[in-house]
């Protein structure tokens, strides 16, 4: 525990660093996996902290509803779906468990089961348990139920604060809690497995690669007809309450905390410090930009704020060639198909 | 038609100005043609089938990724599946080297990408969902009446993978994965902490299930298997469990029908990342070849001994299948295609091919 504490605090040390601090004793005796574990055990730390908050402010709204905590709820429900982002581009160890990835954001959703399951709740004649959502589907376990709850039109005419909807809010976010906390638990056991095996180094780097194609195809590419059929918000995350790009900008965030520091080191070691800079300076481009963005993802070609969102995708596409190309053929990375995803 | 369908691949340039494949295989009688899934570099869906003798090859796109297949005895005909939770299977004409047919899984079923004819290439039995209720089937085409759907034998039991024939020609030996899945829910896994997997043997006529075997843990899903000229059934898992535990991944039917699990050196089963996708029998041999595409390693067994022959390394090993002399052919999703045999340490590439060859070779 001492010595996790340690590592920890070597990699708060480092996130804090500037580049040219690189060559500091700390960072010479952290390996890029001790960093990478280090940072990522903060954001599962912050994940399960915000589902915290979440629930609390759950409970107290459910006591007590009124307008100024009902905006508390909406706001910490944005807050942990932040957190989530942040570290969603870990993909495996205890992430991949009963399929926690699908239980915290079941995304796409083309059938609308979300809706269809929260409907089927509350048409219920029980107030679900944890116990009961935690035994029905991925659609009912996440941010994107609870953001049904608060945001879709459906329930524009039902008060959050009466007895289903509230039951159902707070057995939801109660789940997220015992999701994220098994989480942050899980990737502390994980440790010594994941600083032990070497392959988990080409493991962190495919994720991340992972991370940033389905940023640039599939969270903004396809929503906005850039992949080859028309454009369609509804494919976009979190349309509902409009917050897709600020989701965008908190995973750009979690790779700039979670990712980049570990990589550094790693491009530090294979003499490629130019790479490693020109990856940060682009993150940080596309994460200045992604902040200057509306929260929400407009599809209106004739919108100032449409071509804004252009500029964003074709600097994650540059973000992708750097990770995925430039870093991933100096590091020697190759990527499997059936290896990847095979059945 | 061969060629505008590569054309239409957009891989012309590319697979044109390939030489001719200076490999043969021999022994492979009935078989003239390889036949396997594949996408191209952009993520297109394919069939590929490559002549044996190296000459001729053709491209079929699809419209959903497939993934396994079987041949029709006594016909030049081969049957691919879609994945999973994919719904078409599609019969390819060798002599005519065109899609002959494709069936659809009909409304509120999907197939899990493998298939077996019995010995007269009369009925064909293919893994199947029934989405209503999750239950595994095995559902029975007549291919002799243009691929009519004929009956369903209920497994009682989620997620059916691959099956093969038993050398009697009654019996099914199929990998019972136990991982429920909805084509709503894309690729999610549903039931991952209430798996219940098997290796089970079928009637094929009555749809009895004569035997079920259980690996030693809920979440080892056995998927993929072939058979010996003796009945020895060999079988592959993928572990669903955590990453940082270690559980056996190859399992044994023997041809008295005792079930076990080979006992790997612990560095060996680490090494194949929980993951197995092939697994072929050499048909002249006790020799077995299964293919471990995480751990890029490809590993030859004596089957009767359960002992561990060779441990290879092989970028993405996928499909594989015997060639007929004692050795394996083995494609790899980064587009090669090797030779494996019993005496040589390192797998001898045969081909290497613009395309990313799925899990399994026909």
């Amino acid at each position: 525990m001492i010595s996790s504490l340690r590592r920890l605090g070597v990699a708060v040390a480092f996130l804090a660093a500037p580049f040219s601090a690189l060559g500091s004793a700390d960072s010479d005796t952290s390996t890029p996996r001790d960093i990478w574990h280090g940072a990522i055990a903060q954001q599962y730390a912050e994940l399960s902290h915000a589902s915290e908050r979440l629930e609390a402010s759950a409970t107290r709204f459910c006591q007590a509803p009124d307008e100024s905590l009902k905006q508390r709820l909406e706001s910490d429900w944005l807050g942990a779906y932040q957190a989530w982002q942040a570290v969603r581009f870990v993909q495996f160890g205890p992430i991949e468990q009963n399929s926690r990835g699908w239980q915290l954001q079941f995304w796409p959703d083309r059938k609308n089961l979300v809706g269809s399951k929260v409907e089927g709740w509350l048409r219920a004649d029980t107030t679900p348990t944890a116990e009961d959502i935690a035994s029905d589907s991925v659609a009912i376990q996440g941010f994107p139920a609870i953001e049904y709850l608060l945001y879709d039109d459906a329930m524009s005419d039902r008060p959050l604060g009466e007895p289903a909807m509230c039951g159902l809010l707070q057995a939801i976010s109660t789940h997220l809690v015992d999701t994220s906390s098994a989480l942050e638990r899980d990737w502390q056991a994980f440790d010594m497995h994941y600083r032990d095996t070497p392959r988990y180094t080409e493991t962190t780097l495919a994720n991340a690669i992972q991370a940033i194609e389905t940023l640039e195809q599939k969270r903004l590419g396809e929503p906005m007809g850039l992949q080859g059929a028309p454009a369609n918000r509804y494919l976009a995350e979190a349309w509902r309450s409009g917050n897709s790009i600020r989701l965008v900008e908190s995973t750009l965030e979690g790779l700039r905390t979670g990712f980049l520091p570990g990589l550094s080191t790693l491009l530090r070691e294979a003499d490629a410090v130019p790479l490693a800079e020109t990856f940060r300076d682009q993150l940080d481009k596309t994460l200045a930009k992604a902040s200057d963005l509306p929260s929400g993802l407009t599809t209106s070609l004739d919108d100032q704020a449409f071509r804004d969102l252009q500029s964003l995708y074709l600097n994650i596409g540059q973000l992708n060639y750097l990770l995925g190309t430039e870093i991933a053929a100096e590091l020697g990375l190759v990527r499997g198909f059936n290896s990847s995803d095979g059945d | 038609m061969q060629r505008r369908q590569v054309l239409k691949a957009g891989l012309g340039s590319v697979l044109m100005a390939l030489t001719p494949l200076s490999w043969a295989v021999p022994g492979r009688e009935n078989a003239d043609w390889l036949f396997s899934a594949v996408d191209d570099l952009d993520g297109k869906h394919y069939i590929a089938g490559v002549a044996l003798d190296g000459k001729s090859r053709l491209m079929i796109e699809v419209p959903e990724r497939c993934h396994g297949g079987c041949l029709r005895p006594s016909s030049h005909q081969a049957v691919l599946f879609a994945r999973r939770p994919g719904t078409r299977m599609h019969v390819i004409d060798g002599d005519s080297r065109q899609l002959a047919h494709t069936i659809a899984a009909g409304e509120g079923y999907h197939f899990y990408g493998h298939g077996v004819f019995d010995l007269n290439g009369r009925y064909l039995y293919v893994t199947a969902n029934r989405l209503e209720d999750s239950a595994g089937l095995v559902r029975v085409y007549d291919a002799a009446n243009d691929y009519a759907h004929v009956r369903d034998m209920s497994l009682d039991g989620i997620g059916p993978h691959e099956l093969r024939l038993m050398p009697d020609g009654d019996t099914l030996v199929i990998g019972l994965g136990g991982i429920q899945t909805h084509p709503d829910y894309g690729r999610v896994k549903l039931n991952l902490d209430t798996m219940a997997p098997a290796l089970m043997l079928m009637n094929r006529h009555s749809g009895e299930v004569v035997a079920r075997h259980a690996p030693s843990h809920h979440q080892l899903s056995c998927r993929h298997l072939d058979v010996a000229a003796d009945g020895t059934v060999i079988a592959g898992y993928q572990f669903e469990g955590p990453e940082w535990e270690s559980y056996p991944l190859i399992c044994r039917l023997d041809a008295g029908g005792d079930f076990s699990e080979l006992a790997l050196p612990d560095e060996v089963t680490t090494s194949l990342r929980h993951y197995t996708a092939s697994v072929a029998f050499s048909r002249v041999s006790a020799t077995v070849l299964v293919t471990a595409p995480r751990g890029n390693r490809v590993l030859l067994l004596d089957a009767e001994q359960g002992r561990l022959n060779a441990n290879l390394e092989l970028p993405d090993a996928a499909g594989a299948r015997c060639d007929g002399s004692g050795g394996f052919l083995v494609s790899s999703g980064q587009g090669g295609l090797y030779r494996v045999t019993p005496d040589t340490a390192v797998p001898e590439l045969l081909a290497s091919q613009e395309f990313r060859w799925d899990n399994h070779l026909t």
